[in-house]
């Protein structure tokens, strides 16, 4: 599972981390069965606090995204009800829409024109599709 | 809950004329790790001086699982790993004899772990400890405030002097050796991009006072960035936790602690605002050298009331 934790970022650790595996999960990379790191594997991978990985685990378990079995790990879980990772995915979309919307007030602040920030999506948006590309063939 | 393996309650501290720690108050849940954030010269040495009761404090009570450092030394050291700050250890000992003269000193002394310490932060055995660089010498320390296996850890700036590789190597024999197992850990830091991935909480300490403690994830909801238009700020109150005021032209940025309720007037008055979530360093920066003395108000005289 691939996580990447920008340090100093104004985004709280777990958030990102929960962030992450739940778009990892809608978007189909991380397949339902499959096992997550324990949370000792993943706190050290990432050296993140263990409390920190425990939470967002169960943030995560309690949202439906995955299974905490006992004994044996934490499992990604189908979309069993379609409605509710739907309205999750729906969810999530308007959270990214506020953000965006602040992007764009802060680029113009910054004395952007709206052609180059248009110009900055287009990049940005060309990289990312090739990176997530990359990531679903090497899953 | 379990019940706090690390409590320090209303300490205060002098020495001579100069008053070093005033109304400290810090508690720890078992197995939960603390970051005590300050500048150099708050008190965080002091404090932890004071917690191992290695200087009497004032005035204040002191536990560390449950018992009085002071009164209960010997007891408590045995549960207790500690690392000093710039700990000096003996640099004409190697690392082994070193853990040879040291493990008398604990009953709970565990050989085989201490070896694998020295194997796990490849820290050579048989070079004097002066030739050691400085992270191994810090690993080394921590290796041996370890090998006893303690149920409470207590680190004095441990990032101090690492590069940043080490200081990432630190961070992750932290989690691996002492959260993994469950271990208190109390530890002081300047260092804060590292402090919020490992530390459940923080405490800011400042001219010896705590200015704000908390779970480091809330802290960060709850202290915000506020942009909002000046001639508005004028009619105003300022909010209760009010932390840092700077002027950009026509618009006011303020730094507030607890400022949901001001944000949510904000909302409701539909005035044109923005709200800027902020890293850990920014939120310590607004606590330790906040100004708020430029809240504007139309007479210039009106006094401004800062908290915390």
């Amino acid at each position: 599972m691939y996580i990447r934790i920008e340090r100093g970022s104004s985004s709280p650790i777990s958030r990102q981390i929960a962030e992450q595996i739940r778009s990892q999960c809608l978007a189909g990379i991380l397949k339902p069965g499959r096992c997550l790191p324990s949370v000792r594997q993943l706190a050290s991978e990432l050296a993140v606090n263990v409390n920190t990985i425990v939470r967002v685990y169960e943030r995560l378990a309690s949202e439906g995204f995955v299974e905490l079995r006992h004994g044996e790990g934490t499992f990604v879980l189908p979309p069993t009800k379609a409605s509710s990772s739907i309205a999750e995915l729906r969810g999530q979309r308007e959270q990214f829409s506020r953000e965006f919307n602040a992007m764009v007030t802060r680029g113009l602040l910054l004395g952007l024109a709206p052609s180059e920030l248009r110009a900055m999506l287009t990049t940005a948006a060309l990289e990312a599709k090739s990176m997530i590309l990359k990531q679903k063939q090497s899953e | 809950m379990s019940e706090a393996a690390i409590v320090i309650e209303r300490v205060a501290k002098s020495f001579g004329p100069n008053q070093v720690l005033q109304d400290v108050s810090i508690t720890v849940p078992a197995g939960q790790t603390l970051a005590l954030l300050g500048r150099n010269g708050a008190g965080k040495t002091t404090t932890i001086r004071i917690l191992l009761g290695m200087i009497p404090a004032d005035c204040g009570v002191v536990r560390l699982g449950g018992l009085d450092p002071v009164t209960d030394s010997v007891k408590v050291l045995g549960q207790v790993g500690y690392l000093a700050e710039d700990q000096t250890m003996y640099p004409w000992m190697t690392p082994i004899e070193l853990f040879r003269f040291l493990a008398p000193f604990y009953p709970t002394w565990d050989m085989k772990l201490a070896h694998d310490y020295l194997e796990r932060f490849a820290i050579p055995r048989h070079t004097k400890i002066s030739r050691l660089s400085k992270g191994q010498a810090v690993k080394l320390g921590l290796g041996l405030a370890l090998a006893h296996r303690p149920s409470i850890v207590i680190l004095d700036d441990p990032a101090m002097g690492l590069d940043p590789i080490a200081r990432k190597e630190f961070n992750r024999d932290l989690v691996d050796n002492l959260q993994v197992s469950g271990a208190t850990v109390l530890y002081s830091s300047h260092l804060l991009d590292e402090v919020e991935s490992v530390s459940d909480a923080v405490a800011i300490l400042d001219r010896g006072r705590i200015v704000r403690s908390g779970l480091t994830e809330s802290l960060r909801d709850e202290v915000k960035q506020i942009l909002l238009p000046l001639d508005y700020a004028r009619a105003k109150m300022p909010p209760e936790g009010l932390l840092d005021v700077r002027r950009h032209d026509d618009r006011l940025v303020i730094i507030a602690d607890h400022a949901r309720e001001f944000i949510e007037d904000l909302s409701a008055k539909s005035i044109d605002f923005n709200v800027v979530d902020l890293r850990l360093d920014e939120i310590f920066e607004a606590f330790v050298i906040g100004r708020t003395q430029d809240w504007p108000s139309e007479s210039a005289s009106q006094a401004v009331t800062a908290s915390p």
